[in-house]
């Protein structure tokens, strides 16, 4: 039995990972993505002024809810004009209340308040906010804590790659697939479509959007690259299509009588994926780019979101505030280097050219 | 008394005030306006343009014929009062005379302005004018400004880049001073008259005046342009307003003009304020081409324009600089000495956007002067890297900053909730932290310096979340539907408090908005804070598309300028304020005559206005400027260093050995 399973061959992708994983660089940045993915779940757990549990008058709650989603936060706390302050103010309405805070009591969002924590200071403003052991990353010219800010950003940072690759992916894939695959004048519209799109500016078009909506959200800006930036993509899987729609298999396919929608989902695509994703990856570190420039240039999510970008174009007015150049410089930096290096080591790990060309 | 700080003595019309309150909005600590000599006309009648526009006559009929008397029966019946024909410069070395300097001016370059004494020293020091042969007669000055000139032409004239660089070019009879009383000024008036009933004013030119081209100019002159202005093909887009409150402007003969005005009202002063065309240059190509710009000879005029002030342009390279050279056909006339020529020989106005960058020039010495931002002040002038070319100094500004409630949606319709916007607003937060403690608190729209302020001073608003919630409460914004925001039921619906907020994309004004929000969060209303394009939100709040804004108003040189901001249904209530009574103030105070009654009624509009609390009234944003070392002679007004007479006048530069 044992000696079946050893002799079962491994799959493509196990094969592709199994590669993947032999360099340590991209593990490495694999790491550290998922490092941010965990910063970004819990990020209300690690910084944050609200309790990531507490037992207020009888029943439990999670006010820290309220950092993903205002309306999440029990509605109770308003009433009772806790004010956004909830060390002082639990104790004193309720004695019998405990709560289990934050790894670190500072806000994303607003400046902490003098005895807000008790017995601890307010927030230094203006430029006196250095790096100190209350504010890691040092504050902004508000008083707003850096280190909270950047955890609080990390969601941005991440969903702008996903979502916005999310959405190119889907249109580039569909696209291509159809351009490729039905070919003549199906393929001639795709293909001019793709190279219309092509030249449209994002930022341009990006900027222009934002001026017209009454109430930008960072959900639009994400919606705008990913409507734009799926040109490349919608190439590449056109081409693989291309190379395998008169491959045998597809024959067989078409012989035993699958349709078309069955022939590129089922049998077509995954065998073109591996070199899609490549550019997919690349476009996430091209996104998480071009957030932080939006937010940089002032076009970013509306205020008070916290984003690195943000943070950096805190800094553009006062440059001898070095914390607020470099910190969120350097997550930007790793971020987009962490996901070029995945790019890099799946096109290796899944194209068999590049393969061959190592060993 | 108040508009726009750009734009805003342009007598701003309406339209031009919206772009103003952008552009200042935008530039947010931008520069104003500038009427450094005098000579165009400084601003006031915004009143009039509010007055004029709800009735607007037809275009065709702006111009009603008039039959003016004949002088000689002007002259029996008026009875003529004699009104100040003044030279501000002459004023202001008499005035620094009887001072005596509170530092030498070795010491004072030697002072880091971080304190009031060392910028009362600076200021007294520098900002001297020069003795006999002390000033470098070949000097230039490199001038900041932050966007370029829409047109040459004066009358075009509207953005705060306009009026610093059009004020130096252009001709006009009127100014005012640092105390912003109007008069005549000396370099072109040989005598100003009003007639008793206060509805004519009879100005005589003096004989030795001559446009760039060297043709004299004439009181026909004056006459011709009030009828350009008043044309309603040509797209004037600030001076039109003000002017229209004139009757008719005639001319008897070469030197004696005689306006004659429609009503005698106190801001008549400011009303025959306009800048002034040469009649033979425009006569013939107006009619064909009236908007003064589209025609092959008005394109040449727009790049060399025929100018009767001190200086002409004589380099233009857009976006980048405009350059001016002193005109000597302005101070010697026939190989005569008329009058002194202007301190600098040329002035070269660099055009910087961006704030930094313009920080950065001053530094490297390439402009002399700038506005700072608070920040930069607090932070980024100092040591010696600052000091060692540039010194800096402040002064008290009559620029403030409000959130602007929308009265006319839901929210805000009701004085209790307006009343708690101010209480439940951070104001000390904003002050001490986003302002760097650089700014006072403001209470109303009158500064507590000017002479219209009430006499018992106006509290400013304090933070005190209790007094708001329980306003709230009463006025029925209550959590109905327990989801943590307030929320009353409106036409059988349950609407939410919740609200945008618009700003421009200033980093201070963005972080007050931020602050506003945190605030009312804390107390159960939901603010959506928007930075917009300035032009956006210029667009958004005339068309009073906006829940709330943030921005600001200059000071003009009348109260009865605001008068758009608050009368009913005026051209610059954005938020759509009405008051019987503070309409009915205003009325009377522009027909009010004497001084101390007038200020009076200006007082009690600012204390209806502070019960009322249509605007959370922010902060005066004081006056930051750095100067560079070479520099002299800078005496600030309450609308800045340049945009009074002398203004900029007054500026000059020592020799060097």
């Amino acid at each position: 039995m044992k000696a079946a399973v050893a002799a079962r061959s491994t799959g493509f992708w196990a094969e592709a990972w199994k590669r993947f994983r032999r360099k340590k660089l991209a593990m490495a940045a694999l790491t550290f993505i998922g490092g941010l993915l965990l910063t970004a779940l819990f990020a209300p757990a690690i910084a944050g002024t609200k309790p990531v549990l507490c037992r207020y008058k009888g029943t439990i709650y999670a006010p820290c809810l309220g950092y993903f989603d205002r309306r999440l936060e029990p509605a109770i706390f308003t009433k009772d004009r806790f004010r956004g302050t909830y060390p002082r103010n639990l104790k004193e309405k309720d004695p019998e209340s405990w709560a289990i805070w934050p790894l670190v009591f500072q806000d994303p969002y607003r400046s902490v308040r003098a005895d807000e924590w008790p017995g601890e200071p307010a927030n230094p403003a203006r430029d006196e906010g250095r790096p100190s052991r209350r504010n890691l990353f040092g504050t902004d010219q508000a008083g707003v804590d850096v280190f909270a800010k950047m955890v609080h950003g990390t969601t941005i940072a991440l969903l702008v790659g996903f979502v916005s690759m999310g959405i190119a992916g889907t249109i580039g894939i569909i696209v291509g697939a159809v351009g490729g695959y039905f070919g003549g004048w199906v393929d001639m519209v795709t293909s001019r479509v793709t190279e219309i799109v092509m030249c449209i500016p994002t930022l341009v078009l990006i900027l222009a959007v934002i001026a017209v909506i009454e109430k930008p959200t960072i959900w639009h800006t994400m919606a705008i690259i990913g409507a734009t930036g799926w040109t490349g993509i919608a190439r590449l899987t056109r081409g693989e299509f291309l190379r395998l729609k008169g491959s045998e298999f597809v024959m067989a396919a078409k012989a035993s009588g699958a349709g078309p929608v069955r022939i590129m989902l089922r049998h077509i695509l995954p065998n073109a994926l591996a070199p899609v994703l490549v550019p997919i990856t690349f476009g996430i570190a091209s996104a998480v780019l071009l957030e932080s420039s939006l937010s940089f240039l002032g076009f970013g999510p509306p205020p008070p979101t916290a984003s690195w970008g943000s943070v950096l174009n805190d800094a553009r007015s006062n440059l001898a505030m070095w914390w607020l150049v470099a910190f969120p410089g350097i997550a930007i930096f790793l971020t987009v280097l962490a996901y070029n290096l995945i790019g890099e080591a799946l096109q290796e790990a899944t194209d068999p050219r590049l393969r061959e060309a190592r060993k | 008394m108040d508009r726009f700080p750009l734009v805003d003595h342009a007598r701003a019309s309406a339209r031009t005030v919206a772009w103003l309150l952008a552009s200042l909005v935008a530039l947010g600590c931008g520069r104003q306006e500038a009427d450094p000599l005098a000579s165009v006309k400084p601003e006031p009648a915004a009143v009039d343009a509010a007055r004029a526009q709800p009735v607007t006559p037809p275009a065709e009929r702006l111009l009603e014929p008039f039959d003016p008397p004949a002088i000689e029966a002007l002259d029996r019946d008026a009875k003529w009062i004699d009104r100040p024909v003044r030279d501000s410069l002459a004023l202001l070395r008499d005035e620094q005379a009887k001072e005596t300097a509170l530092a030498t001016v070795a010491e004072a370059l030697t002072l880091e302005n971080d304190s009031p004494e060392a910028n009362a020293k600076i200021l007294s020091a520098l900002g001297r004018l020069p003795a006999p042969g002390e000033a470098d007669p070949d000097a230039r000055i490199d001038r900041h400004v932050t966007g370029d000139l829409g047109s040459t032409n004066p009358i075009m004239i509207s953005t705060s880049a306009e009026f610093d660089i059009l004020g130096l070019t252009g001709f006009g009879l009127f100014s005012f001073d640092r105390k912003l009383e109007a008069f005549a000024t000396s370099d072109t008036v040989a005598s100003w008259q009003t007639s008793a009933d206060g509805l004519f004013d009879k100005v005589v030119l003096r004989d030795d005046l001559v446009w760039s081209d060297g043709t004299p100019i004439t009181a026909h002159d004056i006459a011709f342009t009030y009828r350009v202005i008043m044309d309603p093909r040509v797209p004037v887009p600030a001076v039109r307003s003000g002017t229209d409150q004139l009757r008719w402007v005639h001319a008897y003969d070469d030197r004696i003009v005689v306006f004659f005005h429609k009503e005698p009202l106190a801001t008549n002063v400011w009303n025959i304020n306009f800048p002034v065309l040469p009649k033979h240059v425009y006569e013939n190509t107006w009619e064909a081409d009236p908007t003064l710009k589209d025609s092959p000879e008005h394109v040449k005029l727009e790049q060399a324009p025929v100018v009767g002030g001190p200086y002409e342009i004589v380099d233009r390279q857009r976006g980048q600089q405009i350059v001016l050279r002193r005109r000597e056909s302005w101070a010697e006339v026939r190989g005569k000495q008329v009058r002194e020529p202007p301190f600098f020989k040329e002035v070269r106005f660099r055009i910087i956007e961006d704030p930094n960058t313009s920080l950065l020039a001053l530094k490297s010495g390439e402009i002399d002067e700038m506005m700072l931002l608070p920040e930069q002040w607090t932070t980024q002038t100092k040591g010696r890297e600052y000091y060692e070319r540039n010194t800096k100094a402040t002064a008290s500004e009559w620029v403030s900053f409000h959130f602007g409630w929308n009265i006319d949606t839901p929210f805000f319709a009701d004085r209790r909730v307006r009343r708690a916007m101010s209480y439940a607003f951070d104001h000390d937060t904003m002050l001490e932290k986003l302002c760097y403690g650089l700014y006072e608190p403001a209470a109303g729209p009158f500064h507590d310096a000017s002479w219209m302020a009430p006499k018992k001073k106006l509290e400013p608003s304090k933070q005190d979340l209790d007094k708001a919630e329980a306003l709230l409460d009463e006025a029925g914004w209550v959590d109905h539907d327990n989801d943590g925001v307030r929320d009353k039921e409106i036409n059988g619906r349950l609407v939410p408090f919740e609200f945008t907020v618009l700003v421009n994309q200033q980093p201070l004004r963005v972080a007050i908005c931020t602050l506003l929000k945190e605030n009312l969060d804390q107390i159960g209303v939901r603010v959506n804070v928007r930075p917009t394009e300035s032009t956006v939100l210029q667009q958004l709040t005339q068309d009073k598309k906006f829940q709330a804004y943030l921005g600001g108003w200059g000071a003009g040189t009348d109260p009865d300028t605001s008068e758009n901001i608050w009368a009913t249904g005026a051209g610059r209530n954005f938020i759509g304020y009405s008051n019987p009574e503070v309409d009915r103030l205003f009325d009377e105070g522009r027909r009010e005559l004497d001084r101390a009654k007038r200020a009076e009624k200006y007082a009690r509009i600012q204390e209806i206005l502070h019960d009322d609390q249509p605007y959370t009234w922010l902060y005066w944003r004081n006056s930051f400027y750095g100067f560079s070392k070479s520099l002299r002679g800078y005496v600030f007004s309450p609308r800045g260093p340049y945009h009074y007479s002398p203004g900029f006048g007054s500026l000059w530069m020592p020799k060097t050995e």
